[in-house]
């Protein structure tokens, strides 16, 4: 329930991602809108040592699944979690964060690094297996031991104020 | 005694309502004898002469045990030392006419729906002192400020704030604060300079001696929103987790600008208006840094040490409670003492603490503090009501003015009202989730004055301040306004404006899960874009606090484990307890209680997966819902209170965003439920679950942990039997634990247990039988012979076709262990006793623990496999998300862009990854 937050705009989100990178974005964009920002200029960023999930979001949202990314992923990433987004496109940007390895279905794999990004691998193997069962057993609709975007959603459908919190404002 | 008491309260009942709910009341309130002859009897009457000394039960408390003299005389056989008994033999009176009103309160559940509590305890209020007027032709009793403040409030904020829901109320925290400072402060001042012209204007009548310091002064202490009364009308309404936190915050926060308001005027007053310099307005503002901040401070100071204490008390378990009382009482003591802000103090003391002092201490001391807590707040909350009815009826306090009380009524609604619309409409620009109108309405009806204006009103000095009198008047008035009126019509306000009530929905794993990653994400990208947003400082503290706190504060076997990890084993217990809750009929007292000891975790788990219940399935959503609607906390529920105060005690503290309520415990899921919900869920559960608990199962035998897990289920009625519902999936027939080969009925049972087996699972349910069979009888008639043996029940196959999982035997008593009756033809049960030491640990913190393997008896809950063709499916699949569901996320920002990006056409057709 994220009631705070900072308003930016779109201007300003654009310098931004200069800054990220003054020598490889020019300020004329509009000549070069080929530029890419590469993965290891965010990842390195100070702010962004300890978040777990530096690495998925970039990927998720660069079109290249690389973590390279161009002004317009940048700006989707924002309009993702902007407020005006509707809930199916965080859902769906969620569920991409989460599925790791692209397969278009959270199994097991996902989830576990997931939990374990979470709770900085201090559970056990055995723990991680039982959360994940548990995680499974409770979201998963068709039983086929995973859960598909359609779980997800629905999942997310059921728990009103759930992506309610997936929000910045921009 | 009590027989005294009753018909006094019983007028009060009578007189005070005249609503149809009472009529069902029983018959002890239609006792015809009038109230004041209770006096006649000896103890009270001599009670009153000699409370004529004392002037009310609340200075009588410091007086203390003084005891002023003693009969003169020879020897007597017996004695009459009344004097010596006095005051804490009042106190006790009060105390049993305060509880013995609440439960005949509670006697019509129609009636306390439409009445919240408060506004019964006010008219009981009215009502006794007419009756102490009448008999005694003077008040004896008055709402005492030094009682208020030292005593009663103290349990009610150091109540809300050690239960204060944390995440909640930071989320919100800008706009509590802004409600709290801001808005108190225009209250208070526009309510002052109005009152003051209303009196220039002549409206007020000239026998009001007051100037403008006086207004002001009146308008700080009746512009403040009272705690007391937000949390007894609130509660009661279920409104919003969102708007309750921020109504509620902000009474709690405005204390501190209340409380130097107040000074700041007191002062002012007392050198008078003309005499006050440019310079003593700055010292006002700096005085309200300095209490605010201050009084946060010695809060967190007290959190500090309180967690610091509490890391040390695994010897000495016994006291745990007691230094969370003191603390937090001392935190409150403390800012009293430097005048710092008392209120705040123990709120962020209690909201600080919580987290490591309920992650050190031991189960059974969270249940006592839980329940403690509760107790007192609520005895405060009730006799701080009684003595504002009581205060009201003196005559020789009351000075009327009309103009006064209508003009205060009507400056104090409509200033709060401008004063939220205007707060929000700034707010909203900056809030996530805006405050929509009618979010306003009831934040602005919401705004109650209660009893801490009707102390700071009593101690104002007469003789500085000419008209007290009136002003006392007035705010009884106000008081009894808004906690009546409003409070009485706040209820019927929602319904109508259809305000998004509270659900009482648990969250799900998946959601403690997700909601931490989003978190996480977040930050991330609020970190990419440079901003150091709400989540940014958010996880700058969870750093912190992981990094430092923690390791300072909590033990070193509790800090290692992750946060999420507690969750999970939270949300698991609260599973497996309301399936208990669902079974068990509201009528019947059910005792269970769970002993949870880390290694036995997986128990938990079992206990979930096999008793069933979360909401993942359609049926429990439903009866969620019905839940939600009809849960009117305190009316159905009188009778059980008891139990489930035992069983909501001794869950693990949920994490859940819960509504605060002083009174109830959360009560999760319960009397609601419809047996056939129950049954499908069941089922459905069963089948769901098999699978995944094969391979569980069998892991888990392979560890050879030790997981167990107690659940005393006791009913009052017998004693009957113990039954050991166990089971836990067995995958593989053909591989029966070596452990429980040794015992005795396991030759009994010719299959090894295909699907179900019970190593894990140890629940005790000592007579469980008679709730079980209610609930199941109810079920369905499935009268299994306590003894059978046989391994088909010939009912079964009928019954699955009807489709009801039958949760199918019992077997009552510890004596034939053997009998283990199994139904469900393709799943025999088989139990599982744990050897003495494994239970050890257990036994230790359970004193009233059953004979262990005293009897046994399993409880197949689990439907026998049916043939497929009749499985309905778990539940309904989802209907495919249609190609709609495709956005191109693209467009929501690009149009914003500034700079036109030429290859936009070549842009905008790219999508987002196919769904």
């Amino acid at each position: 329930m994220g009631n705070k937050q900072t308003i930016f705009t779109a201007q300003q989100l654009f310098y931004r991602y200069r800054d990220l990178a003054p020598q490889l974005v020019p300020l004329d964009y509009t000549n070069h809108p080929d530029v890419k920002l590469p993965y290891e200029l965010i990842g390195s960023m100070p702010e962004l040592k300890d978040n777990p999930f530096r690495q998925r979001i970039a990927e998720v949202f660069s079109e290249d699944g690389q973590g390279n990314m161009t002004l317009d992923d940048f700006l989707d990433m924002f309009s993702v979690l902007s407020e005006m987004a509707p809930r199916d496109l965080k859902a769906y940007y969620a569920f991409k964060i989460y599925d790791f390895n692209n397969d278009d279905f959270l199994c097991k794999s996902d989830l576990e690094k997931t939990l374990n990004k979470l709770t900085r691998n201090e559970l056990t193997e055995e723990e991680v297996r039982m959360v994940c069962e548990k995680v499974i057993d409770e979201a998963d609709l068709d039983n086929d031991g995973r859960l598909s975007l359609e779980d997800f959603q629905h999942m997310i459908v059921r728990a009103p104020d759930f992506l309610s919190t997936f929000h910045i404002r921009i | 005694m009590l027989l005294l008491l009753l018909p006094a309260a019983a007028p009060a009942d009578l007189c005070g309502t005249g609503s149809p709910g009472l009529g069902s009341s029983p018959p002890v309130l239609l006792l015809p004898q009038p109230g004041p002859e209770e006096f006649g009897a000896p103890g009270v009457a001599s009670a009153r002469s000699a409370a004529e000394e004392a002037a009310g039960p609340g200075e009588a408390e410091e007086d203390g045990a003084e005891h002023h003299h003693h009969h003169g005389g020879g020897f007597r056989v017996v004695q009459w030392e009344w004097n010596y008994v006095q005051t804490p033999y009042i106190i006790a009176i009060w105390l049993l006419v305060a509880s013995v009103a609440k439960i005949l309160f509670h006697f019509s559940q129609r009636f306390t729906t439409v009445v919240p509590e408060s506004c019964m305890l006010i008219l009981l209020g009215l009502v006794l002192g007419g009756i102490v007027l009448i008999a005694n032709k003077k008040q004896l009793y008055q709402l005492d400020p030094a009682l208020f403040f030292l005593f009663l409030l103290p349990t009610i904020v150091g109540d809300a704030g050690y239960f204060m829901p944390a995440r909640l109320f930071f989320d919100n925290l800008g706009a509590i604060l802004t409600y709290a400072v801001v808005g108190t402060l225009w209250n208070a001042f526009c309510t002052g300079f109005c009152l003051y012209a209303a009196k220039l204007l002549g409206i007020i009548g000239h026998h009001v001696q007051a100037d403008l310091m006086d207004f002001l002064l009146f308008g700080a202490l009746i512009s403040a929103v009272d705690p007391v009364a937000v949390l007894a009308v609130f509660e009661e309404v279920h409104v919003n987790e969102t708007l309750f936190i921020i109504v509620f915050g902000e009474s709690l926060l405005n204390d501190a600008v209340t409380v130097v308001l107040y000074k700041v005027y007191i002062s002012f007053v007392e050198v008078g208006g003309a005499n006050v310099l440019t310079a003593d307005y700055f010292k006002g503002v700096a005085s309200f840094l300095i209490v605010s901040i201050g009084g946060t401070l010695v809060g967190l100071v007290f959190a500090v040490i309180l967690g610091f204490v509490t890391r040390f008390t695994k010897k000495v378990r016994i006291i745990e409670p007691l230094f969370v009382f003191l603390l937090v009482y001392l935190a409150y003591l403390t800012a009293e003492l430097f005048s710092l802000s008392a209120i705040l103090s123990m709120t962020f003391c209690g909201i600080g603490a919580n987290k490591y002092v309920e992650a050190n201490i031991s189960q059974k001391s969270r249940t006592t503090i839980k329940y403690t807590m509760k107790n007192l707040a609520s005895i405060a909350e009730t006799i701080i009501f009684i003595f504002l009815g009581i205060s009201a009826v003196d005559k020789s306090k009351w000075a009327w003015d009309t103009g006064l009380v209508s003009c205060t009524l009507v400056f104090i609604f409509v200033f709060r009202a401008m004063g939220v619309v205007g707060q929000t409409w700034v707010l909203n620009r900056f809030r996530l989730v805006p405050l929509d109108k009618i979010d306003q309405v009831v934040m602005s009806y919401g705004g109650l004055r209660g009893a801490v204006a009707f102390a700071l009103v009593v101690l104002l000095d007469g003789e500085q301040v000419k008209a007290k009198d009136y002003f006392v008047a007035t705010t009884i008035v106000v008081v009894f306004f808004t906690v009546m009126f409003q409070g009485l019509t706040i209820k019927p306000l929602v319904k109508w404006l259809k305000v998004p009530r509270a659900t009482n929905r648990k969250p799900t794993i998946n959601e403690e899960i997700h909601e931490r990653a989003f978190d996480h994400i977040l930050t991330a990208v609020e970190d990419i874009a440079g901003l150091q947003g709400y989540h940014h400082w958010r996880d700058k503290w969870e750093q912190f606090d992981r990094n430092y706190l923690s390791k300072l504060l909590l033990r070193k076997s509790v800090y290692r484990k992750s946060e999420l990890w507690e969750a999970y084993q939270k949300i698991n217990i609260r599973d497996a307890i309301s399936v208990i809750d669902q079974v068990g009929p509201s009528k019947k007292s059910i005792y269970l209680s769970i002993y949870i000891s880390k290694k036995n975790f997986h128990l938990t788990l079992f206990a979930t997966v096999l008793l069933v219940c979360s909401r993942r399935e359609n049926g429990s959503g439903v009866c969620l819902d019905l839940q939600v609607i009809d849960n009117v906390p305190g009316s159905k529920v009188v009778e059980d209170m008891e139990t489930h105060h035992v069983l909501a005690g001794n869950l693990y503290k949920p994490r859940k965003r819960s509504h605060y309520s002083r009174h109830f415990m959360p009560l999760g899921e319960k009397e609601r439920q419809d047996r056939e919900v129950f049954q499908r869920n069941m089922r459905i559960r069963m089948e769901t679950y098999k699978s995944s608990r094969h391979k569980r199962h069998k892991k888990e035998r392979s560890m050879k942990k030790v997981r167990q897990i107690h659940m005393s289920v006791v009913t009052k009625k017998n004693f009957q039997a113990a039954l050991d519902v166990c089971q836990s999936p067995s995958a593989a027939p053909s591989s029966p634990p070596t452990e429980d080969s040794h015992l005795p009925w396991k030759g009994g049972v010719g299959l090894p247990p295909p699907c179900v087996s019970v190593e894990a699972t140890k629940i005790i349910p000592v007579d469980l039988q008679q709730a079980w069979n209610q609930s199941i009888s109810s079920l369905e008639s499935v009268s299994s012979p306590p003894a059978s043996t046989e391994p088909v029940h010939p009912r079964v196959s009928a019954l699955s076709r009807l489709g009801g999982p039958r949760p199918a035997s019992y077997t009552a008593p510890s004596t034939t262990v053997s009998s283990t009756t199994s139904i469900g033809a393709p799943a025999p049960q088989s139990s599982f006793c744990f050897p003495e030491k494994k239970k050890k640990k257990m036994q230790e913190e359970e004193e009233e623990e059953e004979e262990p393997g005293a009897s046994q008896e399993m409880q197949p809950l689990m439907l026998p496999v049916r043939p497929p063709g009749l499985l309905p499916p778990p539940s309904p699949p989802l209907p495919p998300p249609g190609p709609g569901r495709r956005r191109n996320p693209c467009v929501y920002l690009r149009s914003l862009v500034a700079a036109p990006p030429p290859a936009s056409g070549d842009l905008h057709s790219r999508r987002p990854t196919q769904l």
